[in-house]
């Protein structure tokens, strides 16, 4: 077992952190936010030239073949920046879809998602639904000649207003499961309404309406759909449960050295045990959250379905409930100015609440964790 | 990274499950498990010799002196594996506290005379550093160790010395220079049966003495028995910690409790169900196995010397104040899963042969014993409130 990053682990992180570091500032990442994608299109571009939005993708389609614990390292390092372009909803969850599915269109389109052309995001969610996990989708695909029609509503669809492509699920009259589609944005029958999200990125409502789509749009069939679906949004939770961990990294960052600045009562907030106390406890939470993130890259490619389950889902679960004491205290901290727009602590919180509600909550987790039994250690 | 255990120490696990399955009996496993506090005496020194005729007794200390040469890993492995099939746990105050002391800074004198029985389990250690001035202040400490002529003359009171009723030998730190606040600290060896050693117990509220006040009177000490130079012993204290980085995690006993807590729900019934089917307790079940996994994992970040963002000397006050609030909660859900069967006082003798009756089945000696004696585990060894001041200071700088 070995916990040290490789040379090229380390150049992923160094490079992403001067990124952060240089142009990820607050009140560029605002200005974004207001603007009709709730992203800058200049990281996006960026993010094509350093070739993270390639990084996973298969050599075929011009990508690096890297694992899903290279994305997260490069996530950490952009949460603590409060990046908010849609990499993993694209480059990752959408990716993976794209190219466990044998179809030609998936191909052409992995490739654009590598440069950045495309951008690919999942439309599953519909009305009621808690968690991609367990949506039971009703839209509905219809056979036809040629190909398929689509119809039905989906909702929570992330970057929805801004993707070139989706990929939907939907149900065929007749099949136990729902199969997985890739449409593009733009095709007839198609109308979207979008709205911001309270991290400032947006999403939209996609309804569609009878649109037609090529047989070749099927990327998997409803037999191995929900299998496919599954490994997809396992590699987004702990990508993203990586940037939250940045944005815990950095908050105990911010926190410790405000209160070394700020003083009353004539000394500064530091030298008062309380304040110290709380640091520290969140900082345990910290590195429990990261010890539940290993916990999960060390299943994810886990031929184990019981065991990575339980992994995943563990450390959705525990990432967000530390993140939730530790970015939540950090506002607490830094008292009324935490609670401001001009300030990155609660933008971080604002992230974290993002992170929470996506793929099923905690409850969700922790229940999902309990379906299944721990393995019982061995006695002699 | 490589985040996975290497085919080498899997084999490893399996060559140390084969043996403890051919070497432990149901008795002593019984005893084991049932978590009374302090363990079955007898059963420690045996299972001592019997890992020291397979060379596994003393993986803390340097090959040479009789240690295994495991990797950190390793000696995980084997530490868990031990726990969870029931074998006693071993005295650590000799074996990993002691021993390794002693073979670092000791005279060679020191290391012919010391080891070998700590080795074979014939020579207990107590661990002689609170007192009733000093706790978790260690550097107020009163005692004093005069020099006279070849011996030194000790006087002072020792409390809550871990198992001195029953050890053949202690370590002491006491004050060489009385001059200064600071300096002068050493550490030195007394052996237990003295004039002048008065021992009494402390009852505490699990019941059974685990711990117990040292009065030293006048104690007569060959001057040998100093550790090293007059005044050196915070270098020895922090290097017998710093051994120590993982333990208080107590993470095979997490292990362990989860298991029990496992076996009890489902045996133990709530409206018509079995526990372990109930949805609330289910949650607060997979909430702490949750958490415990998790732990496993920062104790393997430090038994590997993971990076770390962080200062890595405040991992071992990260783990403690996790570990010792898991322990509150792990014991709390064992007893929560009894019902009003935790009330039951058990006396050692009943706790030790198992069942009493059909009402009384065997997994219910223990568990509140336990329970009571774990609110200890955040305040020993350094207390929580200590720890989140050491994390402040060293990871923030605060």
């Amino acid at each position: 077992m070995d916990f040290a990053l490789t040379d090229e682990q380390k150049m992923l992180a160094d490079g992403a952190a001067r990124y952060v570091r240089e142009r990820c500032d607050l009140e560029s990442r605002r200005k974004a936010a207001a603007s009709e994608d709730g992203f800058s299109r200049r990281h996006w571009r960026h993010f094509a030239d350093q070739g993270w939005l390639a990084l996973t993708l298969p050599e075929a389609a011009g990508g690096l073949e890297m694992t899903v614990e290279d994305m997260s390292i490069l996530v950490e390092e952009l949460g603590r920046g409060l990046v908010c372009e849609p990499l993993v909803d694209s480059a990752v969850t959408c990716a993976h879809l794209l190219s466990a599915s044998g179809s030609e269109a998936a191909r052409a389109i992995l490739a654009d998602i590598a440069t950045g052309e495309a951008i690919v995001t999942l439309a599953h969610l519909e009305e009621g639904d808690h968690s991609e996990y367990d949506a039971p989708v009703a839209s509905r695909a219809e056979r036809i000649d040629d190909g398929w029609t689509l119809s039905g509503t989906k909702t929570c669809v992330f970057y929805g207003a801004s993707a070139t492509h989706f990929v939907v699920s939907a149900r065929n009259n007749g099949d136990d499961g729902y199969g997985l589609f890739l449409v593009a944005a733009d095709a007839d029958g198609i109308r979207r309404e979008g709205y911001s999200l309270i991290d400032g990125t947006r999403a939209a409502d996609v309804h569609f309406d009878n649109v037609r789509v090529p047989a070749s749009a099927l990327l998997h069939e409803p037999a191995t759909a929900a299998t496919v679906l599954e490994s997809a949004l396992d590699r987004a939770v702990v990508i993203f449960g990586a940037g939250v961990v940045g944005s815990m990294e950095a908050v105990l960052e911010l926190t410790s050295e405000y209160l070394k600045t700020r003083e009353q009562y004539g000394k500064p907030l530091a030298s008062f045990q309380a304040l110290k106390h709380r640091m520290s406890e969140m900082l345990v939470e910290t590195e429990q959250a990261r010890s539940a993130l290993y916990s999960a890259l060390a299943a994810i490619d886990s031929d184990d379905g019981q065991r990575r389950r339980r992994a995943i889902s563990g450390a959705k679960a525990l990432i967000a409930q530390s993140g939730h004491f530790v970015i939540g205290e950090g506002i607490q901290l830094h008292g009324g100015i935490g609670v401001t727009e001009e300030y990155a602590v609660g933008h971080h919180f604002k992230a974290l609440i993002v992170y929470d509600k996506r793929f099923g909550d905690s409850d969700f987790h922790i229940e999902r964790c309990g379906q299944i039994p721990a393995e019982e250690p061995q006695a002699p | 990274m490589d985040l996975q255990l290497s085919p080498d120490d899997l084999a490893f696990r399996d060559e140390v499950r084969a043996f403890l399955r051919e070497n432990l009996t149901p008795e002593v496993v019984y005893r084991s498990h049932t978590e009374v506090h302090p363990p079955n005496e007898e059963d420690r020194r045996w299972w001592n010799s019997v890992l020291n005729r397979k060379g596994w007794a003393a993986p803390s200390l340097p090959v040479e002196y009789g240690g295994t040469g495991w990797s950190p890993i390793r000696r995980g492995i084997f530490e868990r594996e031990c726990r969870l099939a029931g074998a006693p746990e071993l005295r650590w105050q000799g074996l990993r506290l002691i021993g390794p002391v002693i073979c670092e800074f000791g005279s060679e004198d020191q290391k012919k005379r010391y080891i070998p029985p700590i080795l074979e389990g014939t020579e207990q250690w107590a661990q002689g550093f609170s007192e009733p001035g000093a706790g978790s202040d260690l550097a107020s400490l009163k005692s004093t160790a005069i020099l006279d002529g070849d011996k030194y003359i000790v006087n002072g009171q020792k409390i809550w010395t871990t198992e001195a009723g029953y050890s053949e030998l202690g370590f002491f730190l006491v004050r060489t220079d009385t001059t200064s606040k600071h300096g002068g600290i050493s550490m030195i060896i007394i052996d237990m049966s003295s004039p002048g050693i008065t021992v009494r117990p402390i009852e505490m509220i699990n019941g059974d003495p685990s711990t117990f006040e040292v009065f030293l009177d006048n104690v007569e000490v060959p001057r040998e028995n100093l550790i090293g130079e007059p005044g050196t012993a915070w270098q020895q204290t922090k290097f017998l910690l710093a051994n120590e980085r993982t333990s208080s995690a107590d993470i095979d006993k997490a292990y362990g409790d989860l298991r029990r807590i496992r076996a009890i729900a489902r045996r133990e019934h709530k409206n018509g169900r079995p526990l372990i089917e109930d949805p609330g307790f289910r949650q607060r079940l997979t909430q702490l196995e949750l958490e415990v996994e998790a732990l496993e994992w920062s104790v393997l970040r430090v038994l590997c010397n993971a990076p770390s963002h962080h200062p890595s000397a405040a991992s071992a006050s990260v783990l403690k104040i996790k570990g010792s609030d898991l322990q509150h909660k792990l014991t709390k859900l064992a007893t929560d899963a009894l019902g009003p069967r935790a009330l039951r006082l058990y006396t050692r003798e009943q706790a030790f042969n198992a069942q009493i009756s059909a009402l009384w089945p065997g997994y219910v000696p223990g568990v509140t014993h336990d329970m009571l004696y774990m609110r200890a585990c955040s305040i020993y060894g350094g207390s929580r409130e200590i720890q989140k001041n050491i994390i402040a200071k060293i990871a923030f700088a605060m």
